[in-house]
Parts: structure tokens; C-alpha cells; sequence
């Protein structure tokens, strides 16, 4: 058979070389990727995780679960009312004015890159325009699946709720943003109890004994508690990864759903869309 | 045996060297290679992707680059290499089964059964690769042991299979007991 096109030393060294810049550069650049979007933010409010926590100045302890009417108060509260799609806040902390019309449900998980990828990308956005402006309460729901260490972090942080939610709710983002930037490659012991206990040390506010006692006393039940709540989002939210939310509107019952660590200008866009339905 | 062995890497080496036996053949390959990636990394979170195409196919490169740095922080770099060589060994693929269609024609056989074994292999292998997430188990992926990087090694090796049997689709070989291959 007559073969017309050869593979000459040109063509060769030009597919080489092409094939190992390409596959190379995406294997080179996607950890370089990973630390830009973790630290190309916008600089973190006051109410951030590093800095005095949200709780420091504004933090309010609402256990009644109405709003304390201050519509730029970003801090959490502790309520005992049952939100959109039956979730009850009691487990869960909540952030942002009670009153405020348009719901977000945040399901995530301490382990997840892309959680991360969210924490430090859209969330403070989210926190300035919306919370802050009282458009948006946020409730943060636990979400394990990754592996274990997904579970521990889970439950701990379920504990660490249990602790400040009546009197210093706002230390909670503190720990949960401490966690965030510790976040470890998956599976490889960083969320282990011991771990995340000394990591809890280290963070302002926060007693970590105590933490530790509600652990060990209250692990099975917290635990069953979660799987639960999990059972719950995938099989009637279909939540199937994370982070995911829902976003609902309070006052018609109107709901979307915006999966994934997207840009914040879609959140802006589906919390309009919601909040207009 | 050895003649054998000698046989297939021969075989996949020639099937390498095809899409670089020419431009167009080399642009296609790497056109098709760009495209799996894509195709790839976006089924490593199909419902995120959905969400970010429909909102305007600008946010393609935007849903890229997230998930290429969400997949190495969660597979790591040789679950990435892996995706990357994958897409590659797909673009090898489908250019020499494309030559098997064009040169296949021109001897006699037929264009479908020369294709469908190269599509085969790719498509077997991309279960490793990333579309059993499309189908909705990204989760069992992520239980499997080395965070699915066996399955996806083991679709890597079922398309170096495929290639090694095709080699050069412009060439025919004949085997010592008398059949073409």
C-alpha cells in the first residue's frame, strides 16, 4: 500500500514536545490553580474565620429564633424553628439577619476542595453583599461522604456549635474557617479526632476540652443525627456532592439550587431569581 | 512470544507515530485529546457543569480550570496525569480509527467494523477516566481504592491494547499462520 505521509524527525519531535508542554502544564499548573483560588480573595470582613469571628462585635443570641431586627447583622444565631424543606436549625448554626427573605441551605464538608474552593472564593462576597445586608440567612449543614475524617470533623463541629451557640455563636466561624484553612488532602489523617482537637486549641474562644467532652459523650447520637440529615438531602433535596445549596425564598416557598463552588456573580443572579419568584 | 510482544509494541508504536504523519492528522488528534479533557474534568462534577454551561458557555474555561484543581486536589497528580494521558491515548485513538475507516474503505472492509473497536476501547475505558460520574457514581469513584486511579490505569491500558492491535491503520500486516491483522 502506498503510504503518501511519513512521520518525519520534525513531526515527531514537534507531537513529543507538544503532547508532553500540554499534558505537563495542566498536571504542573492544576496545584498552582488550587493555591490561587485559595488565596486570591477578596480581603476577609471582620466577621472572618482569621480575624475576630463573626460573633466578635455583632454576634447576637437569638434562641427564640426571631430576628433581633438588625438588618446589617451578619452574625449566628441559635434558633429553634424548623426553616424551608422541614431543616431544623436547632443543630445548625445560622448566619445573618433572621429576618432576612431568601434562605440558603450549605451543605458541605471539611474535606472537600471544592467546600474549600467556596469558603475563600464566593463566601465572602456572599457575607459583604448579602448577609451583611441582610437579603440572605445562611444555615450550615454538615455533609460527610468523603471518608472518615469527613465524619469526625463533622460531628466535632456539631460540638463546637453545641458549645458556643448560646452565648458566643460567633466564635462558631471561627473554628469553621480554622478548619477550612487546615483543610488537608483526603484521607490522609489531618481531620483525625486528635488533629482537629489541637487545631480547635488554637482557636480563640473556643474550649477545647469541652469540645471534647461533648464528643465523647454525645458522638453516636450526633453521628446518627448527621447520617441522617444526609439520608434527608440526597434523597429529598438530591444532594449528591458538595458544597450544594438550595436557596429559598421565605415567604412564598419558591426554591433554586446552585451546586458547586460557583462564581459569586451566580449566586448573586439565583438569590435575585429567588427572592423575585 | 517474544515475537509476539515485539509484534504489539511495534504495533502501538506505529499507531503513536500515526496522528504525527501529518498536519491535519496531528491537529485532529490533538483537537480530539483537548475535547476528552474537557469532556473529562467536566463529568468529574456533571451538575456544576450543567449549571455553569447553561449560564453561558463563557463559563467553560472558568468550570475547567475549577475542576482541573479540584481533581488534583482530590485524585492528586497521578490521578490527573492519569485523565491527561487518557485524553491523549483517546485522541491517538480515534485518529487511527478514522485512518482504519479511510484506508479500511479503500481495501474492502467495512467502515463500521473498523471504527467500533477503537470506540469501544474508548468508551470502555473512559469509566475509569471520569464518565461513570456522568452516570451518577463520581461517588463510587471516590471509594474505590486509590481514589479509582486502578480503573482509570486499567482504561489506560485497554486503549494501549486497541492500539497496539491496530498499529498503522494505512499498513496491513500479515501474521505467520496466514491471517491479516
Amino acid at each position: 500500500m502506498d503510504v503518501p505521509d511519513t512521520l518525519t524527525t520534525r513531526r515527531a519531535l514537534l507531537g513529543s514536545v507538544g503532547t508532553v508542554l500540554a499534558g505537563g502544564g495542566v498536571v504542573y499548573a492544576a496545584p498552582h490553580l488550587e493555591s490561587e483560588s485559595s488565596e486570591a480573595t477578596v480581603p476577609r470582613t471582620p466577621a472572618s474565620s482569621s480575624g475576630g469571628g463573626a460573633g466578635g462585635a455583632n454576634a447576637t443570641n437569638d434562641s427564640n429564633g426571631n430576628g433581633t431586627g438588625a438588618s446589617l447583622d451578619t452574625g449566628f444565631h441559635y434558633s429553634t424553628e424548623t426553616a424551608g424543606f422541614d431543616i431544623d436549625l436547632a443543630s445548625h448554626p445560622v448566619m445573618g439577619a433572621m429576618d432576612a427573605p431568601v434562605d440558603i441551605y450549605y451543605w458541605t464538608d471539611y474535606q472537600c476542595p471544592f467546600c474549600k474552593r467556596f469558603e475563600h472564593g464566593a463566601f465572602p462576597k456572599l457575607v459583604e453583599n448579602q448577609i451583611r445586608e441582610g437579603t440572605v440567612r445562611l444555615v450550615f449543614i454538615q455533609f460527610p461522604y468523603l471518608s472518615e475524617g469527613s465524619m469526625t470533623a463533622a460531628v466535632m463541629d456539631r460540638c463546637v456549635w453545641r458549645e458556643v451557640r448560646e452565648s458566643t455563636p460567633g466564635r462558631y466561624r471561627r473554628w469553621h474557617g480554622a478548619v477550612f484553612d487546615a483543610q488537608g488532602e483526603k484521607g490522609s489523617g489531618w481531620a483525625s479526632k486528635e488533629n482537629l482537637l489541637e487545631l480547635t486549641r488554637g482557636v480563640e474562644g473556643i474550649d477545647a476540652a469541652a469540645v471534647e467532652a461533648k464528643m465523647d459523650e454525645h458522638r453516636s447520637d450526633i453521628e446518627a443525627s448527621i447520617k441522617a440529615d444526609r439520608t434527608y438531602a440526597a434523597q429529598e433535596l438530591g444532594v449528591g456532592g458538595t458544597p450544594a445549596f438550595v436557596l429559598y425564598n421565605r415567604g412564598n416557598g419558591k426554591a433554586g439550587k446552585v451546586t458547586g463552588a460557583q462564581p459569586y456573580e451566580r449566586f448573586d443572579e439565583a438569590i435575585t431569581r429567588v427572592k423575585n419568584a | 512470544m517474544n515475537e509476539r510482544v515485539e509484534r504489539h509494541v511495534e504495533g502501538f508504536l506505529a499507531a503513536l507515530g500515526y496522528p504525527l504523519t501529518s498536519t491535519p492528522r496531528m491537529l485532529l488528534a490533538a483537537g480530539i485529546a483537548v475535547c476528552t479533557y474537557i469532556l473529562l474534568v467536566l463529568s468529574t462534577f456533571p451538575s456544576y457543569s450543567a449549571q455553569m454551561l447553561a449560564a453561558g458557555v463563557g463559563y467553560l474555561d472558568d468550570a475547567v480550570l475549577a475542576l482541573t484543581a479540584n481533581t488534583y486536589a482530590t485524585i492528586g497528580t497521578v490521578g490527573l496525569a492519569l485523565v491527561v494521558a487518557y485524553a491523549v491515548a483517546t485522541g491517538v485513538a480515534l485518529t487511527t480509527a478514522l485512518g482504519r475507516v479511510r484506508h479500511g474503505s479503500a481495501s474492502g472492509a467495512s467502515g463500521a467494523s473498523s471504527v467500533l473497536p477503537g470506540l469501544l476501547a474508548s468508551g470502555c475505558a473512559s469509566c475509569g477516566a471520569g464518565v461513570l460520574g456522568l452516570l451518577g457514581f463520581a461517588g463510587a469513584l471516590a471509594t474505590l481504592p486509590f481514589h479509582g486511579n486502578l480503573l482509570r490505569l486499567g482504561g489506560l491500558l485497554l486503549l494501549g491494547v486497541y492500539l497496539a492491535r491496530v498499529g498503522d491503520p494505512r499498513r496491513c500486516s500479515v501474521s505467520p499462520t496466514g491471517g491479516s491483522a
